[in-house]
């Protein structure tokens, strides 16, 4: 019998779980055990996170609620009920940023000789000429004062910029006050050091603090009344989240509303304000009550991660971690041999990302070299594979890429090199109608002296050199004939023609990798219903989608142990009786962005492992090219299982969703301490130092005397 | 022996395809991609009988982006072919040399009996089963947007093939007004398959046990995979297809695209395809419908690899001369006087290979001329030749092509009536100049052979020939008056002497 586990009260609202993440990176913020640094990094993640989340997320539900889309989320929600419990959380978020910033990193940063001077008002007599210095050199020919009164209309205040809103009195006129506001320029960094202090301390003020100190000297005719720093927060172009998209928009045509188009959606000003300018900028950007952020300290932390890359601290940072090679991969030799040999498995970072961008640079000067295909989602600025993509077309192989144009704050830098690839000669495709090709493979075609090989690198993360050495990401190389038929029939497909009769292991969003997951999902299920031993482990960065979490509730429920590794939404409840008991969920926050998408099945002894670019969402399942690909080779398996294994035994950066709904740490009594993420950057480390001694050993065994 | 990459390109009625394959010496054929387009000329062909330029430009696109893949795997050789679509248009030759101005393509127009052979081998040698499911009687039918070909084995030898011409996307076509309007749809394409199918069980179909029915066809093999009991591979019962049938007619095109798993711009033509594998299992009565999983593209790349040095399993002339004997049977040729001729005939064409320097195909051809040479006598024995001309001219003999057939009716023509001299017979025929010899040459052969079973009574049936210098020896060892033989054969020397450039001359040996 199935139960019925579609109860609303069987799930967590997805932005409310996602505030659940950003609190868990903000107790990495507190965490003493991380390096001060490091915790001003994570600070500025989660600022740079609630940005995103305004933009993106709470921007939909407030389209939502325009909209009157009624329709109730995963765990029963109205739009408006959502927003309200958003806002109250996030309010309670930014005070407890806030808070870590002002009593823990401000103090502890103070004991570490780094001051953060917080207003103006506290410069000391030399660091006032310093400043004033500065501003009339640097600040004052770039930034535009901007009065309001009934010949200037109120400016437009860009989207997340940093302001200062004054109110002024003309000098000798009457009591009436006018509002005047300025940009704080971009284009000059945020932080200012000063001049070292005689007993050693460096300081720095912020540049909000320069301008509030000389802001007289931009309206000469007026008295400075007030200056505060304030910054808003739009229902910008992108704010549609595709997870709404579809139905949203039908919504909205049928009503035949228009989007409120960059309508504020939230006010950060400093929380001592003059209520008088509050009330100005309140009136004149619409902005409700609930959506100001009265901040006690400099709003927008990000700067926090421009701090972090001061020099002269390094005894407060990680130390930096090089990614190491691949254990059997050697350079000398060409990489297409190597596969040959057998299937290869990398783990970014702890792994080189390397061989990725060898496989196409060797590929791109190799005679034998036919034709290379690549999905690019997100590459990095001055992308190696680019280049090497270019050189092939321009050395007469057949070159196509797909370029996603569609990625998330990414498209005009896609745009770019897209035309740059034409240009030298790739056939570039720009992604499909509606759908966002997140899919990571690329296709080498070779001609060789056996025949037509094909090799084919599949992967969880982006072709993107400069986030491999901080996202957590696995990939494969292979050259096994039924996965570059496969490969081949992606390419067609994504060219825009048919797909194939049939697939040999390759599994593909949005046409059949529901199924397939769910299938999977079901046999564990079958085999549990039999009394058999069944297991899932699934490693994913967010789980939100119904019809999964309702097969695992199932699943569950006829006794399928199941351990999921969820790093940040989750929408799954665990330990509801009868149905969720046999679940548990773990969220590993460490240095690097946990980003690998791993799938376990125990069926009934015969294992299969597969790795995949999808999350469990319905953006991932429905509205986009995804793939899913099997870990065959046997010694490959085992290494991914032991992958999984170590972050299911972590106990220092792991967090267990419980029953109340709250992530807690993981009780560490009786238990080895162990952190996944420094377990592998050592077992890397170790791995390489012991094939460098058996090469030495082979080096330096001697000849055995003879016996005659 | 040296690895190739081919290409087989083909143009049907509702989509152009690229097969690429990689053939080496170890029998291999490997496919290394396959890419369909869904365009539908047929649309405009079966309705307007022209291709519309956008249906061109589209085509042509198609056809550049195949340049393409043919350059991933460094494609040396390749055949474009198409089919009905371009074949039925009034406009053909304009659109191949638009073709050609745009891609480069020569596109090759295949005629109905060379497509379906091409089909019809690749299943006959690639698919395992095959030569174990002809053994008990069997009909092929192979459905494309524009025809259904039916063919008929006993006992593992093709015999007759018919052409009927509906196919699924002509049926949508002409129905197209009642698509979407009638609840009916479903049964207006049975009766119009009925229809069609009437003569041909009446005729063909009435003394053939048929238990297997082997489909090649679109959506035939996903059809197949919906049946619960997959006991044989590839395969389902009468009853199980008839239950598939109704799971899929009662869905929307769309439903059923998403139940078969096929992508939704083919769901129109989901059905009317159903239907036509379902009437055509009626009508036939198979117990069993198979799905050998192949299409043209595997034909045109299996025509191609047996053409550069594989040999195949099921031997292919074998049929193509058991499909002429099934005619001959059904004009009522004496079935004696035609063995003594064929093989008269094969003694001759081998002992003056020297002479007409002709292969295995000339020689096929005069076998096949010299089987269906009495065909006419069944209709007039007056002019029985005229006669037989019009009967092979107008039925097909799958595994030879337009040309050829017409080569073999005009053999068998000028076989009973004056020779024309090309200039005047270049007049009614697209023939060309080699086609032309053939036929004389041959021509000369089968009068040869004709005078030497004049009697019908077998008398020469121990014939030698031997040429010697410039003479044909004509050895006859009879006890038997061959008076009248020697006589046809002395009428013929001199027309023979024309060809071969050598003259004949004839003698008796006594038997003891």
């Amino acid at each position: 019998m199935e139960k019925d586990v579609s109860n609303p009260s069987f799930f967590t609202n997805r932005e409310l779980s996602w505030i659940q993440f950003n609190e868990r990176i903000l107790e990495e913020a507190k965490d003493k055990e991380n390096p001060l640094f490091e915790r001003m990094k994570f600070l500025s993640i989660t600022s740079s996170n609630l940005d995103e989340f305004f933009m993106v997320r709470v921007a939909s539900l407030k389209d939502m609620i325009h909209a009157e889309y009624e329709k109730r989320d995963i765990a029963g929600m109205t739009a408006k009920e959502q927003l309200i419990a958003v806002n109250e959380k996030t309010h309670n978020f930014v005070k407890e940023q806030y808070h870590t910033y002002n009593k823990m990193l401000l103090p502890e940063l103070s004991a570490e000789k780094l001051r953060i001077i917080k207003s103006h008002e506290e410069l000391n007599e030399e660091q006032i000429k310093f400043v004033d210095g500065f501003f009339a050199d640097n600040v004052y020919p770039v930034v535009t004062p901007m009065a309001v009164d009934s010949s200037r209309p109120f400016p437009l205040i860009r989207n997340k910029t940093l302001n200062i809103g004054a109110l002024l009195s003309k000098k000798g006129g009457k009591e009436e006050l006018e509002f005047a506001t300025v940009q704080v320029p971009a284009v000059i960094p945020r932080i200012i050091p000063l001049p070292d202090r005689a007993d050693g301390s460096k300081n720095v003020i912020l540049l909000e603090q320069v301008i509030e100190r000389n802001i007289d000297k931009l309206f000469l005719s007026y008295d400075i009344v007030c200056a505060f720093p304030y910054r808003i927060m739009r229902n910008a172009d992108l704010s549609i989240d595709e997870d709404e998209a579809e139905d949203l928009l039908k919504e909205i045509e049928q009503k035949l509303k228009k989007r409120q188009w960059g309508q504020a959606i939230r006010l950060e000003v400093e929380e001592d304000v003059d209520k008088r300018l509050l009330n100005i900028l309140k009136k004149e950007l619409g902005i409700k009550e609930e959506d100001i952020f009265m901040i006690p300290g400099p709003l927008d932390l990000t700067f926090l991660m421009k701090m972090y890359g001061m020099e002269g601290f390094e005894h407060l940072k990680c130390s930096k971690y090089i990614p190491q090679p691949i254990p059997g991969l050697n350079e000398e030799e060409n990489l297409f041999e190597q596969i040959k040999k057998g299937d290869i498995l990398l783990h970014h970072p702890y792994e080189t990302f390397d061989p990725v961008v060898d496989f196409i640079k060797q590929a791109a000067r190799d005679k034998d070299t036919l034709a290379i295909k690549q999905t690019l989602y997100r590459v990095s600025g001055n992308s190696p594979i680019i280049a090497a993509l270019a050189q092939a077309a321009e050395n007469g192989k057949q070159v196509s890429v797909l370029v996603e144009l569609k990625a998330r704050f990414d498209e005009e830098n896609n745009i770019g090199w897209a035309k740059m690839l034409e240009k030298a000669g790739c056939h570039v495709i720009y992604g499909l109608v509606g759908l966002k090709t997140h899919s990571k493979i690329t296709l080498v075609v070779r001609r060789e002296e056996d025949g037509i090989r094909r090799y084919v690198h599949l992967g969880t993360g982006n072709y993107n050199d400069a986030t491999a050495k901080l996202y957590t990401d696995m990939g494969i190389l292979t050259c096994a004939e039924h996965i570059g038929a496969d490969a081949t029939a992606v390419f067609n497909m994504l060219s825009g023609y048919s797909e194939p009769k049939s697939w040999n292991a390759l599994t593909l969003a949005p046409l059949w990798l529901r199924d397939k997951f769910m299938q999977l999902i079901k046999r564990e299920q079958d085999f549990a219903l039999e009394g058999k031993e069944a297991r899932i482990i699934a490693k994913m960065n967010s789980l939100c989608d119904k019809g999964i979490i309702e097969a695992l509730y199932q699943a569950s429920a006829a006794g399928v142990k199941i351990d999921l590794i969820v790093r940040g939404i989750c929408c799954l409840k665990v330990g509801i009786p009868g149905i969720s008991e046999n679940i548990r969920v773990r969220s590993l926050v460490g240095n690097f962005l946990e980003h690998s998408r791993i799938f376990y099945f125990y069926n009934y002894g015969n294992e299969e492992i597969y790795m995949a670019s999808a999350d469990w969402m319905p953006r991932n399942l429905d509205r986009r090219v995804e793939i899913l690909f099997p870990v065959e080779d046997e010694k490959l398996k085992q290494e991914v299982k032991h992958i999984v294994d170590i972050q299911l035994a972590d106990t220092m950066k792991a967090r267990l969703l419980k029953e109340d709904g709250f992530y807690h740490r993981v009780d560490r009594r009786g238990k080895t301490l162990l952190c996944a993420q420094d377990y592998f950057c050592k077992e890397a480390k170790e791995r390489v130092m012991k094939e460098k001694n058996l090469e030495n050993k082979r080096i330096f065994v001697t000849e055995e005397p003879s016996r005659e | 022996m040296k690895k190739i990459r081919f290409a087989a390109i083909y143009i049907r009625s509702y989509e152009t395809g690229i097969k690429i394959y990689e053939l080496s010496g170890k029998q291999r054929m490997r496919e290394l991609n396959s890419v369909v387009a869904h365009l539908e000329l047929g649309t405009d062909a079966f309705t307007k009988e022209k291709v519309g330029q956008d249906m061109i430009d589209k085509l042509c696109k198609t056809l550049n982006d195949f340049k393409e893949f043919m350059k991933e795997y460094d494609v040396e050789e390749y055949r474009v072919c198409a089919t009905s679509a371009l074949r039925e248009v009034v406009n053909t030759r304009i659109l191949l040399d638009q073709i050609k101005i745009k891609t480069g393509f020569d596109v090759e127009i295949l005629s109905n009996s060379e497509q379906r052979f091409i089909g019809y081998k690749s299943i006959a040698s690639k698919w395992d089963d095959f030569n174990e499911v002809i053994k008990k009687g069997t009909a092929i039918i192979d459905v494309g947007g524009g025809s259904i070909q039916i063919s008929l084995f006993d006992k593992d030898s093709l015999i007759t093939t018919q052409n009927i011409k509906l196919g699924s996307l002509r049926i949508r076509e002409t129905l197209s007004a009642l698509e979407n309007r009638s609840g009916h749809y479903g049964q207006y394409i049975e009766e119009l398959i009925n229809t069609e199918t009437y003569h041909l069980k009446k005729f063909y179909l009435k003394d053939r046990n048929i238990k297997n029915l082997i489909v090649t066809g679109e959506f035939i093999t996903s059809l197949i995979d919906l049946s619960d009991s997959n006991e044989i591979n590839k395969s389902a019962s009468f009853e199980e297809y008839m239950k598939i049938f109704d799971k899929i007619a009662s869905l929307t095109p769309r439903e059923a695209a998403k139940k078969l798993g096929v992508p939704p711009e083919n769901a129109r033509l989901i059905l009317p395809f159903a239907i036509i594998y379902k009437q055509f299992l009626q009508v036939t009565e198979a117990e069993r419908i198979w799905a050998p999983d192949r299409d043209l593209g595997d034909g045109i790349a299996y025509d191609y690899a047996e053409k550069n040095g594989y040999k195949s399993q099921h031997n292919f002339e074998d049929d193509i001369i058991a499909s002429a004997k099934h005619m001959a049977k059904r004009y009522q040729s004496g079935k004696n006087h035609i063995n003594t001729m064929e093989d008269i005939a094969m003694k001759l064409f081998d002992a003056t290979k020297k002479v007409h320097g002709f292969g295995g195909r000339e020689r096929l051809l005069l076998r096949i001329a010299v089987i269906l040479c009495d065909c006419g006598k069944y209709i007039s024995s007056v002019h029985s030749q005229q006669c037989s001309y019009q009967i092979v001219m107008a039925t097909e003999i799958i595994g030879l092509s337009h040309a050829e057939r017409e080569i073999v009716a005009n053999i068998i023509r000028f076989s009973g009536e004056e020779f024309l001299y090309f200039e005047e017979f270049s007049k009614v025929t697209s023939l060309n100049v080699r086609d032309y010899l053939v036929i004389a040459k041959l021509t000369a052969c089968l009068r040869t052979v004709l005078a030497l079973d004049r009697s019908y009574r077998r008398k020469c049936k121990n014939v030698t020939f031997a040429v010697k210098e410039k003479e044909l020896m004509i050895t006859v060892i009879s006890n038997d008056d061959i008076a009248l033989e020697r006589e046809k054969v002395n009428e013929n020397i001199a027309f023979f002497q024309e060809n071969f450039g050598i003259t004949m001359s004839m003698k008796q040996k006594k038997s003891i």
